[in-house]
């Protein structure tokens, strides 16, 4: 698992790659939450490249986006492959969190 | 006035009854007289909160206050708010008339353990006595390791106790179907559970749920998952509205963002009706005799604990003779072999053939046999948990 960051004006994109499960939850939790600054406006999360995601991992894309709404930062998925989108589909968090089908998408509503 | 009774002086276990109902002593003695002769449990009774207060200030031994709700001077809510002021080493168990949902809901939320409803059903008592000590020794054994300050590795085994302890292990027997379940514990998380509730008219509860960590506190958090949806699933007769109150009940204190994946559905052996509502969770399969499966549909749910105020849709399905109701949690289909491949819902699926379906414990034993098989050497991150409901052939 690794975090990749790039920040597109405000707006900042962190893509995450390969499997998030509960070995390595705590991991993804530090590399995401230190990516994210103080000046940041909007938060898009690029998950074309990661593989799985378990329960543990999606606490923390949970608990991301509870600290970002409190202080009115957005934050969005974009690019799921398909075993990612069922995760998100089954335990209902595409409900919760905006999903686009693609980083543009994802950046133009963000912008 | 308390009583001190048994001729035991050092019985393992000490609870205290409190209620105002006079002939409940003799009656409790009577029936637990096996239990007080072989010095297990010792019996301390009182008559109200107030009563029960001196016990438990006088005795500091006591293992399981057994409390009535409307009692005289001080009522069994008040005297669960007090408890912790005298003991905090101690579980508390409310008695309560049947489907009294409000009160209940009070009690769990102000630390209640569990419940037994009215009249008591001395069998069911004895189950709920048994595993809250269970659950008790756990507990004491999780504090005595925190103090210690212990290794990590074992504080998660101490979770996996706690897990073990509040999950039933023995199941209802009911006309027209039988219920079984299961659970292999990956070696050092524990995050499943699952549960099988009595419910009136011959209904029967079945929930199977999946919390988001790991650890002691993901174990805290499944106890309370656990007893709110017991105390939800006895008042409310909907699954969606049992799931909407349990979450709404979790989101009142959850700043870790953990959350529970749920299951949870109704059975009515005289219809062979499965009303459910699924939070979040991997959808159960229904396998019928010739080997063919599908999956329950989902109902527009989310995990419980996520945001509060969310509704939970529901749905119902009519099943047949002789199916099988596979729930289970996603530890099953996402076990991993040395070969990095998933076990997957179809080789679950593939697990039936054409003819008899097996019986619930031959089902779910199967099941978590072929994918301990699959997996092998492979390291597993997950528990599997997998729970069955078959209906009884023609």
């Amino acid at each position: 698992m690794n975090v990749q960051v790039d920040h597109h004006d405000k707006v900042l994109v962190a893509r995450v790659e390969g499997r998030v499960d509960s070995s390595n939850s705590q991991d993804f939790e530090r590399q995401l939450q230190g990516a994210i600054g103080e000046d940041v406006q909007a938060v898009v999360v690029d998950l074309g490249q990661l593989a799985y995601i378990s329960s543990a991992g999606l606490r923390v894309v949970l608990l991301v986006a509870k600290t970002l709404g409190q202080r009115n930062v957005s934050i969005s998925l974009c690019a799921l492959s398909h075993p990612v989108q069922s995760v998100f589909e089954i335990s209902g968090f595409n409900r919760i969190i905006q999903i686009y089908d693609t980083q543009a998408d994802a950046l133009a509503a963000a912008g | 006035m308390a009583v001190q009774v048994g001729d035991r002086d050092n019985p393992d276990y000490k609870i205290l009854v409190v209620d105002d109902e006079p002939d409940l002593e003799r009656l409790v003695r009577q029936r637990m007289r096996r239990h007080i002769r072989r010095g297990k449990y010792g019996f301390e009774f009182a008559g109200n909160g107030v009563e029960a207060l001196q016990v438990l200030t006088e005795k500091k031994d006591i293992d399981i206050v057994l409390s009535d709700i409307n009692m005289p001077k001080m009522d069994g809510l008040t005297l669960l708010q007090q408890i912790p002021e005298v003991n905090s080493d101690l579980r508390s168990v409310i008695v309560s008339a049947y489907g009294d949902m409000e009160n209940i809901r009070t009690a769990m939320n102000r630390g209640a353990f569990d419940f037994v409803t009215k009249p008591i059903d001395f069998t069911d008592l004895e189950v709920t006595i048994e595993r809250t000590l269970r659950h008790l020794d756990e507990w004491r054994a999780a504090l005595a390791s925190r103090d210690k300050l212990v290794a990590i590795q074992n504080e998660l085994a101490v979770a996996t106790k706690i897990q073990q302890s509040i999950l039933p292990d023995k199941f209802p027997h009911v006309d027209g179907c039988e219920v079984y379940g299961c659970m292999h514990a990956a070696r050092n998380v524990g995050g499943d559970f699952f549960d099988v509730i009595n419910l009136a008219a011959g209904r029967i509860g079945l929930a199977v749920a999946d919390v988001s960590d790991k650890g002691v506190p993901a174990a805290l958090f499944m106890m309370s998952s656990r007893t709110l949806l017991k105390g939800a699933a006895v008042g409310v007769e909907d699954p969606g509205a049992v799931l909407r109150e349990v979450n709404d009940l979790l989101n009142e204190t959850n700043d870790a963002a953990m959350f529970v994946t749920v299951f949870y559905g109704v059975y009515d052996p005289s219809t062979r009706v499965l009303t459910f509502s699924n939070g979040g969770h991997n959808p159960p399969l229904v396998v019928h005799p010739d080997g063919s499966s599908e999956e329950l549909e989902l109902t527009g749910g989310l995990a419980l604990g996520a945001i509060p105020g969310f509704e939970y849709g529901q749905a119902s399905v009519r099943l047949s003779p002789g199916d099988l109701v596979v729930f289970f949690t996603d530890g099953v289909t996402e076990a991993i072999n040395v070969a990095n491949e998933e076990f997957g819902l179809e080789s679950l699926q593939g697990l039936f053939g054409d003819g008899r379906t097996p019986t619930a414990r031959e089902a779910a034993e199967m099941i978590l046999q072929a994918v301990q098989d699959f997996a092998g050497e492979a390291p597993q991150f997950d528990d599997l948990t997998c729970m069955t409901l078959r209906v009884a052939d023609e």
